[in-house]
């Protein structure tokens, strides 16, 4: 082993190629590198952090308990990463400052190929770290996938994805047969078992401050389960590319409370969530008969222009015969009294309605929804009828 | 010890060659020689990487801020799935292929690939299958279903557009393309290597090169499968993925991840032996723990194939299924920590200095740990629901695969080009490239973390302002702008560097590997003598160590080299011609015949091929 001082080979070039830079140059650059290296990161993770726009959809505040589990791994693994990745870059940095070759030092350092009881240590040490962290995840997993109690009371609701919107059906209890979109709605402290599948492509429900997402795969049923704790209202939409407006393919998780009414604070507003029952029971109602001349033009326009191929208005005459293809587009029995339409995508007003009656494809790429020709008055009396469908 | 200028002593060896080398284009179109097959690669790879990368700025710039409306819908997914498909399979890929082929042999200190025309063969199926899975553009539009071509989204029932078909139609030629040179690339190493270099003598970089061949050679026949399966759908009418007929969504699933996440191993590996081969040589001392370096690499490749699984998570494959793959995915973690200890041990009690290559391969190793220490949480299932399909995991990978991946093959480019061109690349656009470079991949992938976490999904051409995802949006974006600046640093730095670069001679960084011995760029035979090799640095230790010199033969050589050949272009050419008539199956009557047209060639070809005297 040629551990002693030898001269430099007699290659070519002598130097290196550092030799193409001035040398006063060359030690400001090697000198600042690393630093600036690790400043640049302390200053983009800092930008990160001071943003202080608001986060409603942040996966670490949690609203359940299998939300929970996801967020103790994450702040566990955090601290280790933290940890392991300080303990690395402080070496790499310190390396890069302490040995840097002198100016002018043509000694070789020890031509050492290795310590084995060192490497025994740091293929240890994860080893131990591994086994550590996999022990919980073990636990996690199996949680997570544990069905709720026979015994107790569920919500079980089957979740159709769909091109680009998501189809509820309450399978249990009082709400059993109630049948909506895009907006799910469930009681605070009760089990929720939800059956998700598609009808076309693959999609993923996913309200992050719930839980984790889960796949709805055509032709398969798998079930999500989880408790939400406090009333309020959750964003969410499909993780799964699903097409042209997979970005549009919201969704909104209403938590309701379990007997009265409470305020809860949605978008920086003040909104009143009724309780889980008196929701159900107004949905389960029949749509209310069309009041007025207005109303009941907009009825027979929502009619004449084929409307009920593909949309359920329980209680309108002419639109209520469940037809297969009647599930093809959104239950509209009581669309008046959901927040957004299109799937989570504009707020539910009667202009908005209007907009997307009359050419659906322009709010939403490729949208299922045929555009059928009407006049922007026609269209008017149409989403005046169905916003009055509270 | 002995000077490097006993080599130039050496005699030409005797050829013996059944054809005169053609010159000029004709000579690019039927070079079997490994190191042209080389540059070829290398240049396709970087113009891929040029055009991938602007694909991303591009999107990048419709999700800059809120409820934007320049690239919308299927135009967004198409951008999305063109920049990942040319990243992964048309960029890093043949940039990866572009060292394999220059260098390996020369590392081995063979002359040539085991089996040349089956090389140039590899080459032209990659570039016409690159082409014409690019050409969806012009005769249709860009594939939209994500890199992933998740089905059913991809069948013609739910993406009629004949986008998806070039897509499957490229990918498939791609993956003959590495199937064959796999198996090529295993042959060489085992079997071709110069006299005395055990196995345990193989450069790092040339055993992580051996691991990927064998995760090539293995992995690819699954997705092939797959995409053979998909074809059939769109194109026949049958039902794999049908699930109204009894086909099953999943089934591609899991064909696609049992090669999906292989191939992440195929990306990275190579970079890690990069980075092996250069830390060494600017911290003047052996890679610490070789041994461990190799085996690490190695039980990563065998642990790789039994991980796709984590890629399934959310897709409810029920929690033992999920218990196993959390688990051996965990597992991972282990070798990998061993290399970036390894490398660590490398540079401490070195004397280092700090030109381009060793710059770039130095940010190898805390930006792979970030991306690795990401990658520990996505191991964790319950965790991974979360982060999921969310641009943490976007974060995640992008560390591993430009702050990994990308970062090590600049180093390499920085380190071997002088070898490839004679010349040496500018020290100070260098260092211009390798600033614009990290700062604008930090700016724009640490801010992902966040945006996951935040519950932002990926591949969204949209979102709604008060969602709190626009300051990191933001933020991300004007980072590719520097990266994109970088780039184009570094491609002006290669352009000029052909032309007024300062010469590099045979060894310019006082090197330890064979490589460095032969001409800068090497003579088309690679080296005037079979080289010798006593240790895993033979030519360090024949500078350095009194009886270790690597003995110059006083008689020329006799030796065989292969011929330049057409055939290997024709059979790629055949197989273009199957894969057009598939395509215009439905569109132009009696379209098969060109089909048959291709097999026929095919057949003809290869009959010429075989009785081709070499």
């Amino acid at each position: 082993m040629a551990n002693v001082a030898q001269p430099r080979s007699q290659s070519s070039v002598p130097e290196g190629v550092a030799g193409a830079l001035p040398a006063s140059n060359r030690s400001a650059v090697r000198r600042l590198w690393p630093a600036l290296t690790l400043l640049a990161w302390i200053a983009v993770a800092a930008l990160c952090g001071c943003s202080n726009e608001p986060a409603p959809r942040d996966t670490h505040n949690a609203i359940s308990e299998s939300g929970d589990i996801s967020s103790f791994f994450y702040q566990m693994l955090l601290w280790l990463d933290v940890a392991i990745g300080a303990i690395v870059i402080a070496a790499w940095g310190y390396a890069l400052v302490r040995f840097k070759r002198a100016t002018g030092d043509d000694t070789l350092p020890a031509q050492n190929h290795g310590d084995a009881k060192l490497e025994l240590i740091w293929t240890a040490i994860p080893t131990v770290i591994v086994i550590a962290i996999t022990v919980p995840m073990l636990v996690g997993v199996f949680r997570l996938a544990k069905r709720p109690d026979q015994n107790q009371q569920t919500i079980e609701i089957d979740v159709t994805g769909k091109q680009w919107w998501w189809e509820f059906q309450y399978k249990s209890g009082t709400a059993n047969g109630l049948h909506t979109a895009n907006e799910v709605h469930v009681q605070a402290g009760t089990a929720v078992v939800m059956n998700m599948t598609s009808s076309d492509v693959i999609h993923a429900w996913w309200v992050p401050r719930l839980t984790g997402k889960r796949d709805a795969t055509p032709g398969r049923s798998y079930p999500l389960y989880f408790s939400a704790r406090e009333p309020g209202i959750y964003d969410g939409q499909c993780a799964e590319l699903c097409g042209a407006s997979h970005a549009l393919m919201g969704t909104k998780l209403f938590v309701h409370p379990p007997a009265k009414e409470v305020e809860v604070e949605y978008n920086g507003a003040k909104v009143k969530l009724d309780s889980y029952e008196t929701w159900v029971k107004e949905q389960l109602a029949p749509a209310a008969a069309p009041a007025g001349a207005d109303m009941e033009r907009g009825a027979k326009l929502f009619k004449d222009k084929t409307c009920p191929t593909c949309h359920i208005v329980k209680g309108l005459e002419g639109a209520e015969s469940a037809s297969p293809s009647m599930t093809t587009g959104p239950n509209l029995t009581h669309v008046g009294s959901r927040m957004t339409i299109a799937a989570n995508t504009l707020p539910n007003t009667a202009d908005n309605l209007a907009k997307w009656i009359l050419d659906p494809q322009a709010v939403k790429p490729g949208a299922k929804m045929t555009k059928i020709a009407m006049t922007p008055d026609e269209a008017k009396a149409i989403a005046a009828f169905l916003t009055s469908l509270k | 010890m002995a000077a490097l200028s006993v080599f130039d002593k050496a005699l030409e060896p005797v050829y013996h060659q059944e054809r005169e080398v053609k010159y000029g284009l004709v000579d690019w179109l039927t070079t079997v020689d490994h190191k042209k097959i080389g540059v070829l690669y290398g240049v396709a790879g970087l113009f891929y990487l040029l055009v991938g990368g602007l694909e991303a700025l591009l999107f990048r710039i419709q999700i800059a801020k809120p409820d934007q409306n320049i690239f919308v819908g299927d135009t967004f997914n198409g951008l999305v799935t063109m920049h990942a498909t040319t990243m992964v399979f048309m960029a890093v890929m043949p940039l990866i292929a572009a060292f394999s082929n220059y260098f390996v042999p020369l590392m081995i200190g063979a002359r040539d690939v085991a089996f040349p025309r089956m090389n140039a063969f590899s080459w032209w199926t990659f570039c016409f299958g690159s082409i014409l899975l690019n050409s969806s553009l012009i005769f249709a539009e860009f594939p939209a279903a994500g890199w992933t071509g998740y089905a059913p989204l991809t069948t013609k029932a739910m993406s009629p557009s004949a986008g998806i078909d070039f897509w499957w139609a490229g990918l498939t030629m791609l993956a003959i393309s590495s199937m064959v040179a796999g198996v090529n690339f295993v042959v060489t190493i085992l079997n071709m290597r110069a006299p005395g270099m055990t196995l345990m003598r193989v450069p790092v970089l040339v055993w992580m090169m051996m691991v990927i061949q064998f995760l090539l050679a293995f992995s690819f026949p699954p997705v092939a499968v797959g995409l053979i399966l998909l074809s059939f759908d769109r194109t026949f009418g049958t039902v794999f993925y049908e699930y109204t007929m009894g086909g099953d969504p999943h089934l591609w699933q899991h064909l696609f991840w049992v090669f999906g996440h292989p191939e992440v191993y195929v990306l990275i590996l190579p970079s890690m032996g990069i980075v092996s081969e250069i830390l060494p040589v600017f911290a003047r001392r052996p890679l610490f723990g070789q041994h461990a370096v190799i085996f690490s690499g190695i039980f990563i490749g065998f642990v790789g194939f039994g991980v796709w699984g984590h890629h399934m998570f959310t897709a409810g494959m029920g929690p033992i299924a999920d218990a196993v793959f959390a688990s051996t995915t965990a597992i991972i973690a282990i070798p990998t920590g061993v290399k970036i200890f390894n490398w660590l041990g490398t540079l401490w009690g070195a004397k280092m200095t700090y030109p381009t290559p060793m710059i770039f391969a130095l940010s190898f190793i805390p930006l792979f740990t970030i991306g690795g220490l990401s990658g520990i949480m996505h191991a964790n299932a319950p965790l991974d629901l979360q982060q999921h399909d969310s641009y943490f995991v976007v974060a995640h990978f992008h560390y591993v695969l430009v702050g990994g991946a990308l970062m090590g093959l600049f180093a390499g480019f920085y380190f071997y080009m002088p070898k490839v061109t004679g010349k040496l690349m500018n020290e100070a656009l260098g260092k211009v490239h390798f600033w614009l470079f990290a700062i604008g991949l930090n700016l724009t992938f640490w801010p992902m973390h966040d945006l996951g976490n935040r519950g932002m999904p990926r591949r969204i051409y949209t979102y709604p302002a008060d969602a709190g995802w626009n300051f990191d949006n933001l933020l991300a974006t004007s980072g590719v702008f520097l990266m994109a600046a970088g780039t184009l640093v570094f491609v002006y730095n290669i352009l000029t560097s052909l032309k007024n670069g300062k010469a590099a001679g045979r060894d310019p960084w006082d090197a330890c590997t064979l490589e460095w011995l032969a001409d800068s760029p090497p003579k088309a035979h690679n080296f005037d003598f079979t080289p010798i090799v006593f240790s895993e640095r033979p030519l360090w230790d024949h500078k350095h160590t009194a009886d270790m010199a690597i003995p110059v033969p006083a008689a020329a050589e006799e030796i065989h080299m292969p011929s330049y050949s057409w055939k290997p272009m024709w059979v790629s050419g055949g197989i273009v011609l199957i894969l057009v008539g598939l395509l215009l199956l439905h569109t132009i009557p009696f379209s098969w015949l060109i089909s048959v047209a291709g097999g026929l060639s095919i057949i003809g070809s290869l009959y010429a091929w075989v009785t081709e005297p070499v």
